[in-house]
């Protein structure tokens, strides 16, 4: 286990270290010179000569990378090119409310998904089984950024149920603002924790253990509650793991239609005025915590099914 | 094997069966037609249109759902229908050039990683698991950043993040078929790697990808829809979804029937290809039937 652990980091960081380099190089192979595209037209000379300066551009390209490379190891991510405020500030005091914001998405997707997937393997092939997986498919389809939108015009604007921007003040405020934008990320996952969980919870019930539990003649809730969905909810696991690059994509346009603070609205705003070391930091840190999500839900997997461990 | 041979489209009369299999399922069959119809409004949109989609008339601004206007009118005047018709050729002229592209790439590179030597295997798959660890908008965001907004930049940044997709999936198909025996025997006769390859193998992955394919058309319809609507996809006055979103949401509370005319189009489009997909993956090769 300690191997696979140790295996499953590195692996971790050979990632990062590769996707840092592709995007290090893909900001150099940009044609025209780097300095004037992140200033656009309000670059002067003096301006230019300090970023040329604090980028050390003026070095060669595998010093650039080393030095970059050096920063990220002290957590420098280089300087706001107009305020001057460092990077690494500015995307950590943003990441909590687009954490917020997946969190409380997948958590009720999650919830609901998974009571779904039982119910529906429960009884398999009666007509709520085919409703649920028909509507299982069609919510997959729903992309985030359009229910967000369609939610926002009949919940917020007509009907003017919840607040349609902001993030809200206190406990309350703060979750009544996040009723449509959870709402708008996590409906796609509900379909799919759903399938998943009935394909997995059906395979377990075929298990010697589940038989063993019905001889002893526990009811059918306490087997699949207490027995069946601890295994079964393993895919659960990896997939939410896996698919932390997809909630953050989602959650980029939901803080836009919603105008909610966040690395969406950042990356967004930054695009808009050119702060390009603010892009690049927000991309690198979200890069970031997509791979450290991958790999704990590997380990987590092989923590809970030790079959898993021999397969990397 | 056998049975990835048999079910493999190589003659008119098998994509038929293909067809006719999907066509018998309900789901299949909506999505059929949805796509159909999509299809069929993108190839004739340009007769289909009552107004022309950029042509604006300030007079008749912001007007709602009419009989001389379906769908009403944006900011400018310019008829949404028209608009929402013309769109759809705009998500298929991105959706289908860049998942051909990274369908042709990502199974060239997917076929040399699992046939070639194992170094290279190694290689391909730590860049196909990098490029992967982009979230794919914040990816997409940053080559816009860079290269700015386009048609073209949608189309590249959706080929760079699907190809290690299809890479894999080639490669793992690959994989199993290196040691079957036909292409032992077809080894042992002495035909090359690019016979092997090409004559051998590809036959049999293609129809896995192809479906995968289907399956990945709505992901890229939002995608490009996603940037327009950010105003880094495709630039106005092109008619996109995304961007009839766009000018529905600036003006959310004047022109709301702007927005369910972008959004209705995707959801549908979506559902269509979803469904369609699902149910050509269970005719094309019902062993893919998994978890998802």
């Amino acid at each position: 286990m300690l191997l696979f652990t140790l295996k499953r980091f590195a692996l971790a960081a050979l990632i990062l270290v590769v996707a840092v380099t592709i995007m290090f190089l893909m900001i150099r192979a940009v044609p025209g010179d780097p300095v004037s595209i992140m200033l656009g037209p309000r670059a002067t000379p003096e301006l230019k000569a300090r970023l040329i300066a604090e980028m050390a551009l003026d070095q060669s390209i595998p010093k650039q990378l080393m030095l970059y490379f050096g920063g990220l190891l002290r957590g420098d991510l280089g300087v706001d090119v107009f305020s001057g405020r460092e990077v690494t500030t500015i995307v950590f005091e943003q990441l909590p409310h687009t954490l917020k914001l997946i969190f409380s998405a997948i958590t009720w997707s999650a919830i609901l998904g998974i009571a779904l997937g039982c119910y529906a393997a429960a009884h398999p092939n009666t007509w709520i089984d085919r409703a649920a997986a028909t509507i299982s498919v069609s919510f997959i389809a729903a992309p985030a950024f359009v229910v967000a939108l369609l939610s926002l015009l009949v919940f917020a604007v007509h009907l003017q149920w919840f607040p349609a921007i902001g993030v809200g003040e206190g406990f309350w405020g703060t979750a009544w603002h996040l009723v449509l934008p959870s709402l708008a990320i996590g409906l796609s996952w509900v379909g799919y924790i759903a399938r998943l969980v009935r394909a997995s919870m059906l395979e377990v019930m075929g298990e010697s253990h589940i038989r063993t539990a019905r001889a002893f003649g526990l009811s059918e809730r306490r087997i699949i509650g207490a027995y069946a969905l601890r295994i079964a909810i393993l895919p659960v696991v990896t997939v939410i793991g896996v698919g932390m690059g997809f909630l953050l994509s989602s959650a980029v346009f939901t803080e836009i239609v919603f105008a909610r603070p966040g690395l969406g609205k950042l990356v967004i705003d930054s695009i808009t005025t050119r702060n390009y070391p603010i892009v690049m930091g927000a991309v690198l840190v979200s890069t970031g915590l997509f791979v450290i999500s991958t790999a704990l839900a590997d380990l987590i997997n092989a923590l809970l099914d030790p079959r898993a461990r021999t397969n990397t | 094997m056998t049975d990835a041979v048999a079910h493999t489209p190589k003659s008119k009369s098998e994509l038929a069966i293909i067809i006719t299999g999907v066509a018998r399922d309900p789901l299949g069959l909506i999505g059929l037609v949805i796509v159909g119809a999509i299809v069929f409004s993108a190839v004739f949109a340009a007769w289909i249109v009552p107004y022309d989609p950029i042509a604006m008339n300030i007079p008749d601004r912001m007007q709602g759902p009419s009989g001389a206007h379906w769908l009403g009118t944006d900011q400018l005047g310019r008829d949404t229908f028209s608009r929402v018709i013309m769109g759809g050729q705009v998500a298929l002229k991105v959706a289908l050039p860049a998942i051909f592209g990274a369908m042709a790439i990502g199974l060239t590179l997917g076929m040399i990683a699992g046939y070639g030597p194992k170094w290279l295997d190694n290689f391909l798959m730590l860049l196909f698991d990098t490029i992967r660890s982009f979230p794919t908008v914040m990816f997409a965001l940053a080559v816009v950043a860079l290269i700015g907004p386009s048609l073209q930049t949608v189309v590249f940044v959706v080929m760079a993040t699907s190809i290690p997709t299809y890479g894999r999936v080639a490669r793992t198909q690959t994989l199993t078929l290196r040691n079957s025996e036909f292409i032992l025997a077809e080894r042992a006769m002495g035909a090359s790697i690019t016979r092997i390859l090409g004559v051998h193998m590809l036959p049999n992955i293609i129809g896995v990808l192809a479906v995968l394919a289907a399956m990945d058309i709505p992901t890229v319809i939002a995608l490009e829809a996603g940037l327009s609507f950010l105003g880094l996809g495709v630039k106005p006055p092109t008619p996109s979804w995304g961007a009839l979103l766009k000018d529905g949401y600036a003006l959310i509370r004047q022109t709301p029937w702007l927005v369910v005319g972008g959004g209705l189009p995707i959801v549908i489009a979506t559902l269509g290809f979803t469904f369609l997909g699902e149910s050509l993956r269970d005719v094309v090769d019902p062993k893919l039937r998994k978890n998802r």
